[in-house]
């Protein structure tokens, strides 16, 4: 029985052998592959290719529904509509620090200035252009694009996000 | 006893059949010698060595928080395993088979309050366990790499309390859900990317409570066991626990103890290189046998164990929140007592207080013994008079600092200057960053002044433990809707 440790090396004939550590290395480096590549293709297959979630577009109206000036919370899709002398807006209600809902816009007061919607989570605060008043959300609220749709109603793509100055007039 | 079954018994002709010999290779274990053989050639006993240092079996110096921790496991995978026949993880029956448990199953209330409170009980038991080896210095060599699979342990520990409580698909559970993988998908190039492997998908719905279901009944387990295999296999490697030199306790002088004698002898030492045996660390023998002395001990402790957990199931129900609403999060939305102070954290930046907190949290945690490589007062609580100073006073001087950031954030915060301050600059200016930054500096100052990399450690880790306290007692009884301050005794003011 051959002793344990290592043996020495019979180094190999020049040109006529593969050296042992060319074979060796080889043989390892094809084993990993052989783990590494498999392992690869399981962490492709948990990112899906088809989900099935609700979709990102919303009918939400007429636009006569929604008075000049007002501020609509439609709770079930997480937006406003704003109806503002220039047109119509579509702002997210979905906090931009962690995305929990925010509440609905209430009259300025207090410690607030203006009109402005608070959130329960961490206490991100905005004002009605989407604008960070207090907490920890790193940016201002999303606005959604908005058009009409053939039946005459209001249509907003949640998937879309527009810049703050887009409105859309009917 | 023994005459008995020389009689020829029942019992001593079963114990001499071929087939019990095959099963059990030790004799009745009534004397000293054939308990050792029990300890050594059972399956179960053999994770326990043979004879045991009295020095380690000291309540006061381990408070046998690691064993409770893993009777608490035990019992979460029994309960959970019972638990699994009553749920399915849809977000159409989850819910209602919660209702289900509390309501119509055969003890169902009992096994799932047992099974809530074991694993509050396992966040707790498994910190203070870290507390303890930290604070006896018990991670010194050999034992460093056991020190970083028992943080492993603890993350592990805290992401299957997590996983857990998204399971009921209360409003708690989708809430958490939908801020706890936000928090994920704040890592710059690489957040978007882990949230929707968390999610399955880009909202919180079926996919994600599948996801999280897997994770919490075979992922995580699976990865605890293997943790725990390993982390147990290494204390006996290492030596066996640490503990506190010196004359041993009375346990030394009671039945069974070892005069000091020849050194041991073991098998394989030849081919064995390194330290692993560790013999020269044990001498002299003052060692007693583990059965009865600690095996006695661990019985009594899982009974303590086992009773405690069940009072505390029958007198006390796992709350249920409302189902969960997706358009309505609860105001204000509390996560469980131990994520509260992370919660307070991510309500100053949740790049710092989600992601680089706890990130340098874990990675300092794991680095704590290759930077403190010194040697003494190992297995000595605070290691010197010096050390209990020291921790001392970074506890109590952590917290009115603490208190005076959070009262400046709220009345001077860094929007009253800079209505729209860059992102960088509000990461940089939050009380979550400024603790960080000062709790680093006073642990380099002790350390500079002490000259002792130890004395640093122990600042640091009891400036970050105090901070934590603070701030999880303030996301407790602190913080009402809308995450606002609020004083706990006012009228009106305290939140469910």
């Amino acid at each position: 029985m051959a002793k344990p440790g290592p043996q020495p090396e019979t180094p190999a004939p020049a040109g006529s052998r593969i050296s042992r550590r060319l074979l060796l290395g080889t043989g390892w480096g094809g084993f990993l592959l052989s783990i590494v590549g498999p392992a690869l293709a399981n962490v492709r297959f948990l990112f899906p290719n088809v989900v099935y979630e609700g979709p990102s577009l919303f009918r939400v109206g007429r636009p006569e529904e929604y008075p000049a000036g007002s501020v609509t919370f439609l709770e079930d899709q997480r937006f406003f509509i704003l109806h503002e002398p220039e047109g119509f807006r579509a702002l997210s209600a979905i906090c931009t620090h962690l995305r929990c809902t925010t509440g609905p816009f209430v009259p300025s007061g207090g410690q607030w200035k203006e009109t402005h919607s608070r959130c329960p989570c961490h206490g991100s605060v905005f004002a009605k252009d989407g604008r960070v008043l207090q907490g920890p959300a790193p940016r201002p609220l999303d606005f959604y694009w908005v058009s009409l749709a053939p039946d005459g109603r209001l249509l907003v793509d949640t998937a879309a996000s527009v810049a703050k100055g887009d409105v859309f007039k009917v | 006893m023994a005459d008995e079954r020389d009689t020829g018994t029942l019992a001593a002709r079963i114990m001499g059949t071929r087939v019990w010999r095959s099963v059990f290779r030790h004799d009745y274990p009534e004397a000293d010698l054939d308990r050792m053989s029990t300890m050594v050639t059972n399956f179960f006993l053999h994770l326990m060595p043979a004879k045991v240092h009295p020095n380690s079996l000291r309540l006061a110096y381990t408070w046998a928080l690691g064993m409770v921790a893993l009777f608490l496991t035990v019992i979460l995978f029994v309960t959970g395993f019972l638990l699994m026949f009553f749920y399915i993880p849809s977000t159409d029956w989850a819910y209602h088979n919660m209702k289900d448990l509390q309501f119509v199953v055969s003890f169902g209330p009992l096994l799932r309050n047992m099974h809530r409170w074991a694993a509050h009980g396992m966040v707790a038991l498994v910190f203070l366990h870290m507390c303890r080896v930290f604070y006896t210095g018990s991670y010194r060599t050999p034992r460093e790499f056991n020190w970083v699979l028992g943080v492993l342990l603890w993350v592990v520990t805290l992401f299957l309390s997590f996983t857990g409580y998204l399971l009921p698909w209360d409003q708690l559970a989708f809430w958490a859900i939908t801020v706890g993988t936000s928090i994920a998908s704040y890592p710059p190039w690489i957040g978007e990317t882990i949230r929707v492997l968390l999610l399955g998908g880009g909202t919180v719905g079926q996919g994600a409570l599948l996801r999280f279901y897997v994770l919490h009944v075979a992922v995580l387990p699976a990865i605890l066991g293997l943790l725990v295999a390993i982390h147990f296999w290494r204390i006996r490697k290492d030596g066996g626990l640490s503990r506190p030199a010196g004359a041993p306790g009375p346990a030394a002088a009671g039945p069974g103890a070892f005069a000091p004698g020849p050194l041991k002898t073991y098998a394989l030492m030849e081919v064995v290189r390194g330290t692993s045996p560790m013999v020269g660390a044990q001498a002299p023998e003052e060692e007693v046998p583990s059965w009865p002395h600690l095996l006695f001990r661990l019985v009594v402790l899982f009974q303590g164990v086992l009773v405690v957990t069940m009072l505390l199931g029958v007198f006390f129900d796992a709350p249920l929140e409302e189902l969960a609403n997706p358009v309505h999060p609860p105001n204000p939305a509390k996560a469980p007592w131990y994520f509260l102070g992370l919660q307070e954290l991510v309500s100053y930046s949740a790049l710092v207080g989600g992601v680089v907190v706890p990130g340098l949290l874990i990675l300092g945690l794991m680095s704590i013994p290759y930077v403190d490589r010194e040697s003494d007062g190992e297995g000595v609580w605070f290691t010197a008079p010096r050390g209990k100073k020291v921790a001392l006073w970074s506890f109590v001087g952590t917290a009115p600092f603490t208190g005076l950031l959070i009262f400046l954030n709220a009345r001077l915060g860094l929007r009253r200057f800079v209505p729209e301050p860059p992102q960088l600059l509000a990461d940089l200016l939050n009380p979550a960053t400024l603790l960080l930054v000062a709790i680093a500096v006073a642990s380099l100052l002790v350390g500079r002044r002490t000259g002792s990399r130890r004395m640093a450690a122990i600042a640091l880790f009891s400036c970050f433990l105090s901070a934590y306290i603070l701030l999880m007692v303030i996301g407790t009884f602190f913080r009402g809707p809308n995450w606002d301050w609020i004083w706990p005794w006012a009228a009106g003011g305290r939140q469910g």
